[in-house]
């Protein structure tokens, strides 16, 4: 910072025309007042106000650091939230997955499981089918070698004649004869 | 009040008896008006302070503060809570460069007055001094201070703000109407009065012994001229606050 009278000096003639002049008498006296004044009110002042900036400075540092400290906490605990996140994910699918296998594998159970029924069913029902057919084969047989034998009597009832008889007993009892002394 | 000096033979006297000169004013003729020049010239170097300081102080701003941002951000923080305190939390913000320009500007014009060296410059009539011992600036501070509570009261509830004068009863009608001019009025003449008076005691305790005792004066000088700063921008923000509430 310049002197006084060096900021005066190139201007002197236009002070000196405005009448403004510079004092160096009261200069002294109440200069001296003035420096002690001021010296005391560094020298008290200083020491407060230092410890008060200092104070103000730690406490923001502090607060600052604080800060930083909580977000990096939670962006750390955030990461293995999400990395959980991905773990039940996956576990989720696997279970959703054989789930659904299970299913199909029940459902199948119970399709083959109606399939078998009915093939079973199907076999009976052609047994049966079969069996009925046989017996109305058998009694169609039946009928028709009765009707066969009945007809054949009543032809032979019909033309039969005592002497025809007689022959006809006759030549079976030849035959039987032939047929023993074989 | 001019302290004389006896020449008897016309003798030099080595120690000058300081003067102390009151009444005395510097004029300078701005067209048709006589301004008081030693207050403006001191105004300006108060200003030319109050603009420099910032400036050099948020050279280099980081986020832990140090050395002179520290300290006016302990000024700005300071001035803040001031204005919070008296207007309330929800409306102080638009506030706080208006009392802190009040605070500082008195501030600085009561210190500046008591521990520079002004007396280095010696003007033809008069001498240069705090710029508040002038009661032409006190008094236009204080009017600043009128109009900045009667703007926000109009500005916060418009017409209704009137409605203020019959609070709590019509009959104070009258007493706060005389309210709205003794604001101003002791605002002024606190400051003027405490600092001009602290001025003179000064000066005359300087002719009486010029050396150590008038230090503890100047002292009280400082802390009184520090104080009266303080109560000038509260009793700003409180009248300010006073006027913006009300049912809101």
């Amino acid at each position: 910072m310049r002197s006084i009278s060096e900021i005066f000096a190139p201007l002197s003639y236009w002070v000196s025309a405005a009448g403004i002049s510079l004092n160096t008498d009261i200069f002294e006296i109440n200069l001296i007042n003035l420096i002690l004044v001021l010296s005391i009110l560094f020298y008290y002042g200083k020491g407060v106000l230092i410890s008060l900036l200092e104070n103000r400075e730690r406490t923001i540092s502090n607060t600052i650091r604080d800060a930083e400290e909580r977000y990096t906490e939670a962006t750390e605990k955030l990461h293995k939230a999400r990395i959980r996140l991905q773990h039940a994910e996956i576990k989720a699918d696997e279970i959703r997955i054989s789930g659904l296998a299970q299913m199909d594998k029940e459902r199948q159970d119970l399709v083959d499981a109606a399939d078998n029924d009915l093939n079973g069913s199907e076999d009976s029902k052609n047994n049966a089918i079969r069996f009925e057919k046989q017996r109305a084969i058998e009694q169609v047989r039946q009928q028709v070698s009765r009707l066969a034998s009945q007809r054949a009597l009543e032809s032979l009832n019909s033309c039969m004649t005592n002497q025809l008889h007689m022959q006809l007993i006759d030549y079976h009892i030849g035959m039987l004869r032939s047929m023993s002394n074989k | 009040m001019q302290i004389e000096q006896l020449q008897i033979f016309e003798i030099d006297n080595p120690h000058q008896v300081s003067s102390v000169e009151v009444g005395q004013h510097f004029y300078w003729q701005i067209g048709n008006l006589q301004v008081h020049a030693q207050v403006l010239i001191t105004s300006w170097v108060v200003i030319a302070l109050l603009i420099a300081l910032p400036v050099v102080a948020t050279r280099n701003l980081q986020t832990i503060p140090t050395g002179l941002q520290n300290f006016i951000e302990y000024v700005l923080e300071f001035i803040r809570d001031l204005t919070r305190t008296q207007m309330g939390e929800e409306e102080y913000r638009p506030w706080v460069p208006f009392i802190g320009t009040m605070f500082l500007s008195i501030f600085v014009s009561n210190w500046s007055g008591a521990l520079l060296p002004w007396r280095v410059i010696q003007l033809p009539h008069g001498e240069l001094a705090a710029p508040t011992n002038d009661i032409n600036t006190t008094v236009a501070l204080a009017l600043l201070t009128s109009v900045a509570y009667f703007y926000a009261g109009l500005h916060k509830r418009g017409f209704s703000y009137f409605g203020k004068y019959i609070q709590p009863t019509p009959v104070l009608l009258p007493i706060n109407i005389l309210e709205d001019f003794t604001k101003p009025l002791s605002l002024s003449f606190r400051l003027f009065g405490n600092i001009l008076a602290d001025e003179l005691v000064v000066a005359v305790l300087v002719s009486l012994v010029p050396l150590i005792v008038p230090v503890p004066m100047m002292l009280l000088g400082l802390f009184t001229s520090a104080i009266q700063a303080l109560i000038s921008a509260t009793l700003a923000a409180a009248y300010i606050g006073e006027s913006m509430e009300g049912h809101h």
